[in-house]
């Protein structure tokens, strides 16, 4: 009963007129940001921050959700039409996408990413519904010793799975910790590498720090590489979208497999919708009464992936909203967001802010059913977006991201934090540093030294607080597990391959 | 790659060094548990052996072919990115003095002009479009209050 009442009260949140406005506001800068190569949806929602910081969290909230799911929903016009990947988590459809594209079927591979986005999102949003609030309840319990170990893990686990280098994600994480010591010490006054300035008292600007990393760096990489201008000769028309009865039985197994990977892939910290969507393509082919045919143009093959990664988006929300642990860059980013907002994620929200926790999933189901509506019959319109030049679009992304980290505080400083993060941030993408374990360790990190000296004190200075309490330990196990795991792969592989030349 | 690793090393080992001995000038323990100094401290240790690692996988590593190139562009594109990074500093030098208007509109002509390399026309076209753009999100709609200079605007 209470599960009705409470998707009644989000629904009766969600479809108030300023909510729903910014709903669609934000899955169509979403989809927008999404078609466009050279701007991701990490630097779409840092940007967002400033902008929506004079609303309501809630609003704001959906608002950023919105361009974050919409996002998933466009990267995948420019995979199939042109070969070009908006997101990386669209890389997958490309693969058989623009095979089929080229086929002369760009209509139902256009049809079948909308359409198992919109399956696989509200199919997440569900899930959400189901399984949040139990988890939250589970969560109420913990203590100190809980937190430090749940956020001790979701460091560890952002900093080995994402990137290619498990060191330099660890670099990454260990120097993001070290700026949130930056400031005025909470528990005991004390200033700590301030440097004698007071701008840093108040600790390193989170959204300069955010805007920098990801919007700053992204447009110097982009200036780069001079894009050129890319066309799409195929005619697309609103019928030639749907896909038959054939594509949809092709494509009945893939939609079911794709959604529930997607969305567990979502729910584990640091394992995002490109790792989903890699996963689910692999698995379909593994799955498929004939797997040699993926990539000449398979209508699964484009179903699996795309399903997968907007399921992703939306398992990503779980840990964010019941255990305050972003799986990716960007709900790390919308984490942040949330704490300016005055919301701690955590399982208390679910109690002390009902109205905004079923606000915002309510508003998911909503966005999804804009988001279809919006992607099939303006997909023409979309893909003539394509045309606007980066060259306006660089000077639009820099200006905005420069005057709404101003306009947070009115405060210079702030700018120059973000000049500061946008030179760090572009040394760390060209040196293979992954950037969201820093943003991740600014915002999670004055909650992980609170825990860790609480704990401390609880015990009397014994580490052993985290191994015999049990729900720590087993955290704590995890988190050291997945610190250690490539290392492990690597002996292990040492093993094998040692083993293989002595036999042969 | 390799080089630019070593670098990196080096350079995150004498944070580290720098971090650490900052850290035992804080109160390393509180009345009740651990102080300030405390997580630095530590953070700080992780940090040393975290680059040590990568110095020593750095230096032991065969080179491989992404180890002969530098990850860093060649000259052209260089001068491009400090052509923005100049800009966005200037722009953020002069955005109180210059105020809002009249800053973002030089700074766009600059990124156009000088580091696209477009035409008048278009130069000036987006410049207007994006100030008066910004203007309304943030000033009108938003009301935040930009800065303005001594004339007013």
């Amino acid at each position: 009963m209470s599960f009705f009442h409470n998707i009644l009260l989000g629904f009766q949140v969600a479809s108030s007129v300023e909510n729903l406005l910014f709903c669609f506001i934000g899955v169509l800068i979403g989809t927008l940001i999404g078609v466009l190569p050279g701007i991701g949806p990490t630097t779409g929602v840092a940007i967002l921050i400033p902008i929506t910081f004079g609303m309501n969290a809630t609003t704001a909230i959906i608002t950023m959700c919105g361009v974050y799911y919409g996002a998933m929903y466009g990267g995948s016009t420019t995979s199939i039409l042109l070969n070009v990947p908006g997101e990386s988590s669209s890389v997958m459809t490309t693969l058989d996408g623009y095979q089929m594209a080229r086929k002369g079927r760009p209509g139902p591979a256009l049809g079948m990413a909308a359409l198992a986005s919109f399956i696989a999102g509200t199919f997440a949003v569900l899930m959400l519904t189901f399984i949040a609030p139990p988890l939250a309840d589970f969560a109420v319990s913990f203590g100190p010793p809980e937190y430090f170990a749940l956020t001790f893990m979701g460091l560890t686990l952002v900093t080995s799975l994402g990137g290619n280098s498990p060191l330099k994600g660890l670099i990454s994480g260990v120097v993001g910790l070290l700026v949130a010591c930056i400031g005025i010490d909470a528990q005991s006054g004390v200033a700590r590498f301030t440097f004698g300035n007071i701008n840093l008292l108040d600790g390193v600007g989170f959204i300069g720090m955010a805007v920098g990393l990801f919007a700053a760096s992204e447009v110097l990489v982009n200036i780069e590489e001079p894009m050129q201008q890319i066309f799409t000769e195929a005619k697309l028309n609103f019928r030639s979208l749907f896909p038959n009865l054939q594509d949809w039985k092709d494509c009945f197994g893939a939609l079911w497999r794709g959604s529930i990977i997607g969305f567990f892939i979502g729910v584990l910290p640091g394992a995002g919708a490109t790792i989903a969507s890699f996963l689910a393509y692999a698995v379909e082919k593994k799955f498929s009464k004939h797997p040699d045919d993926f990539g000449s143009g398979l209508i699964e093959g484009v179903a699996a992936p795309e399903g997968a990664n907007n399921a992703a988006a939306g398992g990503a929300m779980v840990s964010l909203l019941t255990l305050g642990i972003p799986g990716s860059g960007t709900t790390a980013v919308m984490l942040g967001a949330l704490m300016i907002h005055g919301l701690r994620p955590g399982p208390l929200l679910f109690s002390t802010n009902p109205q905004f926790v079923w606000g915002l999933i309510a508003s998911m189901y909503i966005g999804n059913v804009m988001l279809v509506i919006l992607n099939m019959p303006l997909i023409s319109l979309w893909v003539r977006l394509l045309r606007v030049p980066y060259k306006v679009l660089m000077p639009l992304i820099i200006t905005i991201s420069a005057v709404g980290v101003f306009a947070t505080d009115n405060n210079v400083f702030d700018m120059w934090v973000m000049f500061f993060f946008g030179v760090v941030g572009y040394i760390m993408r060209k040196m293979d540093y992954p950037p969201a374990p820093m943003v991740l360790a600014l915002v999670l990190g004055p909650m992980v030294e609170m825990s860790l000296r609480q704990s401390l004190t609880i015990s009397h200075g014994s580490l052993a607080i985290f191994f015999v309490r049990p729900i720590a330990a087993v955290l704590t196990i995890v988190a050291f597990a997945s610190l250690f795991a490539p290392l492990i792969k690597i002996l292990w592989q040492r093993y094998r391959s040692g083993r293989e030349s002595t036999v042969g | 790659m390799r080089k630019a690793d070593l670098i990196t090393g080096f350079v995150l080992l004498a944070l580290s060094g720098f971090v650490i001995w900052s850290a035992t000038q804080m109160p390393a323990s509180a009345t009740f548990g651990p102080g300030p100094g405390f997580l630095p401290l530590w953070v700080g240790v992780i940090l040393a052996f975290l680059a040590l690692l990568l110095l020593a996988t750095a230096w032991r590593r065969k080179a491989t072919g992404k180890d002969a190139l530098s990850p860093f562009p060649g000259k052209q594109a260089l001068l491009a990115i400090t052509g923005v990074l100049g800009g966005l500093g200037v722009y953020i030098l002069l955005i109180e003095a210059l105020g809002f208007l009249a800053d973002t509109f030089l700074f766009v002509a600059f990124l156009m002009k000088v580091v696209e390399r477009e035409r008048w026309p278009m130069t000036l076209a987006v410049s207007a479009c994006t100030t008066a753009g910004l203007f309304l999100v943030f000033q009108v709609l938003l009301g935040v209050t930009l800065p303005s200079n001594s004339l007013g605007f």
